[in-house]
């Protein structure tokens, strides 16, 4: 067998050096997949991913760890036997100066081991445009039927009915007990909060808000935006901002802690 | 603050999403070059430009990878030597023209089958359109960054002049150990390259998968870095830019399709995921923007242009950009017109 001549001039044979840039580059694969090892185990990548495309992840995640390791023993069989050159990955292709990319890929993953990421709030919600209450959602329900029992229903599930049988008449005075977050839409009165949720078709990125009106009742303080509440009521009709649509009445209100996912799907 | 944690999160999230298919795309890669005698290969591709641009075309379905991993294939392709019709036309079909987006595609949009079927066919059309164009520049040197070219040797005579005198090796740059007479091997040449030139006999698998594993190591390195930049700036634009300002651009069927392909640009969201977005939109924009940004999104995004910055100069980005963008544009705008 022939064996790769080394282009690199300067490691001399029987001179044990540590091959720095290999243990870089494990150093490196060992952190994203850590790093990714870490949003699976918190919970977090349920705020960065639709659970559909997590086994994607997943496998990203095994086979960074399994890239580091096997670069480490390499680099470890190596340095034991000598004359065996180290693991090198050096082709001069590179965009960006192959110190660099090692810095960037190392820093980011440092940074996503520490950091947390934060579910989309309200602010964001009206960024992204909840104004338009019964806003196109993703997936058309498969059935459509008025019957069941409405309070299993969650706020995208009424949204998407909605779409497809858009007069409030037709629900009214049925049961309604949806959990969101609250937002304040600027025009409407006091009295009336949004209780929203954001849907997710793949990832953070393509998060669209969804909600419905919530009307308090007489004498209830309005809740901050933010806050996570547990909402039951019974639908009715109201006109809000000159246009008729359904919105959750006689409500009970219940404050609950930011739930594990807390996007719908 | 919430836009700067927004921000991040939605960083994390395009990074989280587009790292497996990044790798998957590494994996094919380092696969193509150890595993695929790329003369066997090449032989295989017609000689005619036309038949060659669509062969290159549907070679995604041979190495089903997103537009995150279609650069590594296709810059391997083109360091083996592929004529630039098949490089242009993978590169650009590629990402959208291969089963899994197909399947994706497919699930998304079952009530409507013509866009799924509108999708590959005007991904073909304008990926072959293009190859064309970029076949009629001889040496695609000039369009390459520099270190790609140095690794792709001399120009190699491509189907055209086999006969032609071979020029001594030795009068090109680079590091040369001389061989038996008449053979020289390049020393700075990629190890895969070194190594299909020194071994005769196929070399042991232990040996080649030892620099499958280098091979990956070095693309993730290189492209995963990328990356990162090319996500950082996706997740700074939706953020500071509102999606209101985009899509309020109008619903009329010129202006739809300008909006929904500036969002392609922009979400640089990756090709096996992003019919589930369209989706989104096609209650309420015409089915030409609808492909528009199906067809146009995997070609060229913001994200993937810090990729192919690692292919072509900048000047043929903006060629693909310009020319992607008007074909698209204008099949788009006929179906639009058409079907109303």
């Amino acid at each position: 067998m022939t064996s790769i001549p080394q282009a690199n001039g300067s490691r001399a044979p029987g001179r044990r050096q540590i091959p720095w840039q290999a243990l870089v580059d494990a150093t490196m694969l060992l952190l994203w997949g850590l790093m990714l090892l870490r949003f699976t185990v918190t919970g977090k990548l349920y705020l960065l991913l639709h659970p559909d495309y997590m086994w994607l992840a997943y496998l990203a995640m095994v086979l960074l760890l399994a890239l580091g390791i096997a670069r480490l023993l390499q680099v470890w069989s190596s340095y034991r036997q000598r004359g065996v050159p180290a693991p090198r990955s050096q082709e001069h292709l590179a965009l960006l100066p192959r110190q660099l990319s090692s810095v960037l890929l190392i820093a980011i993953a440092v940074f996503g081991l520490i950091y947390t990421p934060r579910p989309f709030a309200s602010e964001t919600a009206f960024q992204r445009g909840i104004t338009d209450v019964l806003g196109q959602t993703r997936s058309r329900p498969q059935r459509f039927s008025l019957g069941g029992d409405s309070e299993t229903r969650t706020i995208v599930d009424w949204v998407r009915t909605l779409n497809v049988y858009p007069e409030p008449d037709a629900y009214a005075g049925q049961g309604a007990a949806v959990s969101g977050f609250v937002t304040h839409i600027p025009d409407w009165p006091d009295n009336f909060i949004m209780i929203s949720r954001f849907v997710l078709t793949c990832c953070a990125a393509d998060a669209y808000p969804v909600g419905l009106p919530v009307e308090l009742p007489a004498g209830t303080p309005r809740p901050v935006p933010d806050t996570w509440l547990d909402i039951k009521g019974t639908m009715q009709t109201i006109t809000l901002d000159g246009k008729r649509q359904l919105a959750i009445g006689s409500a009970t209100l219940t404050e609950i802690p930011e739930p594990r996912t807390p996007y719908e799907y | 603050m919430t836009q700067l944690n927004n921000g991040i999160t939605l960083f994390f999230s395009l990074l989280v999403e587009a790292m497996p298919f990044l790798l998957l795309g590494v994996i094919f890669s380092s696969v193509l070059l150890l595993f695929v005698d790329e003369q066997k290969l090449l032989a295989i591709i017609p000689k005619n430009v036309v038949l060659a641009a669509l062969a290159g075309s549907l070679i995604g379905f041979l190495f089903p990878v997103c537009e995150c991993g279609n650069i590594p294939v296709a810059r391997r392709l083109l360091t083996k030597g592929a004529p630039t019709a098949v490089a242009i036309g993978f590169l650009l079909a590629a990402p959208t023209v291969n089963p899994v987006v197909f399947w994706a595609t497919w699930i998304a949009f079952r009530d409507q089958p013509e866009i799924v079927f509108l999708r590959v066919g005007f991904t073909l059309i304008v990926a072959i359109t293009i190859a064309l164009i970029f076949s009629a520049q001889a040496d695609l040197r000039p369009f390459l960054q520099d270190n790609l070219t140095r690794m792709m040797g001399e120009p190699e005579p491509v189907a055209a002049t086999p006969s032609e005198p071979e020029i001594s090796p030795l009068l090109k740059s680079g590091t040369f150990l001389m061989q038996s007479p008449g053979q020289v091997l390049q020393l700075d040449a990629p190890p895969a390259q070194v190594l299909a030139q020194v071994a005769v006999a196929p070399p042991p698998l232990i040996h080649r998968l030892r620099l499958m594993v280098d091979n990956m190591v070095l693309e993730l390195r290189e492209l995963g870095a990328v990356l990162v930049i090319g996500s950082a700036i996706a997740a700074f634009v939706q953020v500071a830019v509102p999606r209101e300002v985009i899509l309020g651009l109008g619903e009329g069927p010129v202006s739809s399709i300008v909006a929904m392909m500036a969002l392609a640009w922009v979400v640089s969201i990756c090709s096996t995921v992003d019919s589930f977005f369209a989706l989104s939109f096609a209650s309420t924009f015409t089915s030409g923007a609808l492909l528009a940004f199906l067809v146009f999104g995997p070609m060229i995004d913001l994200k993937n242009i810090s990729l192919l910055l690692t292919v072509f100069k900048g000047r043929a980005i903006i060629y693909l950009f310009v020319l992607a963008a008007q074909l698209t544009f204008l099949l788009t705008l006929v179906m639009n017109l058409y079907t109303g």
